[in-house]
């Protein structure tokens, strides 16, 4: 699949995403080591590595929801342990599983996070979204009575609300019907396009060749090549520069296709 | 073969249990807990096992009377397993077992029976822990007690279940929950009427109805007499087998009694085997209710055991721009309205008449019902200070386990605690004016040798008014902050609340919130009492009371600030990786 370059040019902007040094530990464990990059605006980074390594600690960390134990991570130029409010006014985070509220209505909901962000137009951003969402005609129903994939979409309308420039995925396709799966990957190349930084944590590794401009493989909390998605299978192709992402991962993380 | 497994897995599940139980208190949290709920349950339950209790504590004569009573009990919640539920037949099975079992080569009746042998240890406890409570109010041979309240225990069960399956061949038959619900009250509307026509027309009142004296020698006659002879005996027969072992003094009374309840118990054994209803589509959905409630009540969120069925109304137009707490703020009253259900306030206003009528006899010669409702009002307003912050949670302890969402809003931790904690101190506060008012219309000119004026009423009403909301805002925020400092102790993790060591951190949880709101609330006393002294030789007493109420407000208002900026600082600081992610 083409990706469509971003509307502004990648090289000549700022990143919008910094880590510089994060250590996150738990205890003595180290979940994250030394942990550097940056995300441009308008580019997709995949974050992939086998189960532990570290990528939804990382995501946690980036999103402000757990410090980091070592280092720095800045949101469109805020330092998030210095400017965390000015930060995190700038991102939005999806988790796998939906967080919502079980005695809020959808409407209710962007009610809720339009005051929380001070989204003082939200109806009018609202309804174009609920409609892209397909779910303008469920407003007044709670969580309960949706469908997974339908509080997936909630979960999304809620932290989109806000027009984040940051916008981090953990496993984004969980639970997702084929046209919703669909849905999704437009929705992320939509927003990249529109010059998001996007970082996606996903196992789906035929999902981020299609919606990723970047890969960042980490193992045992740590990174261990992150590029282009052409610079990494270029790194890790034996002949030639066209193999799949499944096959740089295997390489990459010296993980045998064969193991369960 | 299957049995074997079966039992072996039952086997297996209460010993890890035990031994996760037993491990975890190598955590200071559970250890300290388990000491304080162990001196608990020692002090108000096993001490009376060592004292050894005086047998059945009712005298000879009022014996059958209160055997009547206990089988009168029985009777009701028998007919309220007709009556109350709705739903179809379901057995509840954990997740785990509906997913290991039902695929399984398993029959029906395996199932059913691995299901009662599974309910016996829960029966069990249960019959021993109503022992225990027995035996500390007086007593009887605890191995009699224990296996006749086993008896009790096991016929409810085993009715519960063969009543789930009865209704559901009636809703099969086409007979619909309230045809069903009309027919059971109707007959049993018929031998209400049926005995209190008897009663009217052959037992002579007691005196104190004719006369207007009260004699409990006559009340006990009466009662018994009723209970004794006509049709009510033949009602309760059957109810009398079960809980008769119960009632035995000594050890051949017990096997006399058994005989008889025993063959209920197999009569109700008999009617479930026999029943061939299809339970397992209920059974699953059941299962994964019961896992979601208990995780709910796992994280301390009572509340959110009960999922909303319809959202509830807004309290108020949330603009989209303003202060953010507001938005905290909005979202918890908008969970409290959607927890209250219109049977709760209808429940809660009867509630108050009847205390009110109960006080009334203490108050009459002092100023009637009147006086009892203000009397009644006080008292609860005065209790809501200690009951409110326990009962109404729709604050940290709702979100514990949505804290990653509130840790990603752009707010500052003082905000976050001050939107959560308002909600339930609003509503608190709401239900405090409401007491007070009541007492200050209620309240009667004279009481015993006191009078009091209106103004003197108006002042002190106010005065509480003004004072009680910033009490309340202290009150929860001590509860939110045991949240932030010990979310351990309200996110429980897998093993569940059970136990000695969850009794005794609730204990401890509930003695540090008094001492804490004792500590906080004397600064704010000290200025009352300075200014009312002060200012009394020059004003009113009304008037100084207001202003003192005044005065205090201020110093909790600033404590309560104080506190939210602090709690803030620690929410901002909360590492959910080293708690609540961990943990979940």
């Amino acid at each position: 699949m083409e990706i469509a370059p971003p509307l502004i040019s990648q090289a000549a902007a700022p990143a919008l995403i910094e880590v510089d040094g994060l250590t996150k530990l738990y205890g003595d464990f180290p979940a994250v080591t030394d942990l550097s990059f940056s995300v441009r605006p308008g580019e997709v980074i995949g974050l992939v590595g086998p189960n532990g390594a570290g990528k939804t600690t990382t995501l946690r960390c980036l999103a402000g929801i757990i410090p980091a134990t070592r280092g720095s991570v800045r949101i469109c130029g805020r330092d998030l342990a210095g400017q965390p409010i000015e930060a995190k006014r700038r991102l939005a985070f999806f988790s796998d599983e939906p967080r919502l509220f079980d005695y809020l209505t959808v409407d209710q909901h962007l009610n809720f996070t339009a005051r929380i962000y001070g989204v003082a137009n939200y109806r009018e951003i609202a309804r174009p979204l609920l409609e892209e969402l397909e779910m303008a005609d469920k407003t007044d129903k709670l969580p309960g009575e949706l469908s997974r994939g339908m509080k997936q979409k909630l979960a999304i309308a809620c932290g989109l609300l806000h027009s984040p420039e940051v916008i981090f995925f953990d496993e984004p396709l969980t639970g997702l019907d084929p046209i919703g799966i669909r849905r999704m990957k437009d929705s992320i190349l939509k927003r990249g396009r529109a010059g998001a930084a996007i970082l996606i944590s996903s196992h789906l590794l035929h999902l981020l060749e299609e919606v990723c401009s970047h890969v960042l493989i980490l193992k045992n909390g740590r990174k261990i090549i992150d590029g282009t998605l052409g610079e990494v299978r270029q790194r890790f192709s034996e002949q030639s520069g066209d193999s799949s992402l499944e096959e740089v991962f295997f390489r990459a993380t010296g993980e045998s296709k064969g193991s369960p | 073969m299957i049995a074997g497994a079966l039992f072996y897995y039952q086997r297996h599940w209460w010993r890890n249990r035990l031994l996760t139980r037993i491990r975890r208190l190598r955590q200071p949290k559970y250890l300290f807990g388990a000491i304080v709920g162990g001196l608990y349950f020692y002090w108000y339950i096993f001490r009376a096992l060592g004292r050894g209790g005086p047998g059945v504590r009712f005298s000879p004569e009022h014996q059958d009377l209160v055997q009547a009573i206990a089988a009168a009990g029985l009777f009701v919640a028998v007919l309220l397993a007709w009556i109350l539920p709705q739903s179809r037949a379901a057995l509840s099975f954990t997740e785990a077992e509906v997913a290991f079992l039902f695929p399984a080569p398993i029959g029906r009746k395996t199932l059913i029976h691995f299901k009662l042998l599974k309910s016996q240890t829960v029966i069990l406890f249960s019959a021993i822990f109503m022992m225990l409570i027995g035996q500390s109010w007086g007593g009887g041979n605890p191995v009699i007690r224990t296996l006749g309240w086993w008896v009790v225990f096991a016929t409810m069960n085993l009715h519960s279940i063969g009543c789930s399956f009865a209704r559901t061949m009636l809703m099969d038959c086409g007979i619909s929950n309230w045809l069903r619900r009309a027919f059971v009250l109707g007959t049993v509307g018929l031998m209400a009427a049926g005995i209190i026509l008897w009663v009217r027309y052959t037992v002579p009142p007691p005196p104190h109805l004719i006369k207007g004296t009260t004699d409990s020698t006559w009340l006990w006659r009466y009662a018994d007499e009723i209970a004794q002879s006509g049709p009510l005996p033949y009602v309760l027969f059957p109810f009398r087998l079960v809980v008769a072992p119960s009632f035995a003094a000594n050890a051949g009374q017990f096997l006399i009694a058994l005989g008889p309840a025993l063959a209920v118990v197999g009569l109700l054994y008999w009617w479930v085997i026999r029943s061939n209803v299809a339970f397992e589509e209920a059974s699953v959905e059941l299962s994964r209710k019961t896992a979601e409630r208990i995780a709910a009540v796992r994280s301390g969120n009572w509340q959110a055991a009960r999922k909303p069925k319809k959202a509830g109304r807004s309290p108020f137009h949330l603009r989209p721009t303003g202060l953010p707490a507001v938005a905290l703020f909005w979202k918890n009253l908008t969970s409290a309205g959607s927890m209250v259900r219109a049977r709760v306030l209808v429940f809660l206003v009867w509630m108050v008449i009847f205390a009110g009528f109960g006080l009334h006899s203490q108050t009459k010669q002092a100023g009637g019902l009147g006086a009892g409702l203000a009397f009644l009002a006080l008292v609860l307003a005065g209790l809501s200070l200690f009951w409110g912050p326990q009962m109404l949670r729709n604050d940290l302890r709702q979100d514990l386990l949505a804290t990653d969402v509130l840790k990603m809003f752009p707010l500052p931790g003082w905000q976050v605690v001050l939107g959560e904690v308002l909600a339930p101190a609003a509503i608190l506060a709401a239900v405090q004016w409401l007491l007070l008012l009541v007492a200050l219309i209620l309240f009667p000119d004279r009481f015993n040798d006191y009078s009091t004026t209106l103004g003197a009423r108006i002042s002190f009403a106010l005065a509480a008014a003004i004072v009680l909301p910033c009490v309340d805002l202290i009150a929860m925020l001590i509860p939110n902050a045991a949240v932030l400092f010990f979310p351990a102790w309200f996110q429980l993790g897998k093993d569940g609340p059970r136990g000695f060591e969850t009794t005794g951190q609730q204990l401890i949880l509930m003695f540090g919130q008094l001492l804490v709101l004792a500590l906080s609330l004397a600064p704010a006393a000290a200025a009352f009492i300075i200014v009312f002294l002060l200012t009394s030789h020059l004003l009113p007493s009304a008037l100084s009371v207001l202003l003192g109420g005044a005065v205090a407000a201020v110093f909790l208002l600033i404590e309560a600030g104080i506190g939210i900026r602090l709690l803030g600082g620690v929410f901002e600081r909360f590492d959910l990786s080293g708690e609540v992610l961990r943990e979940g």
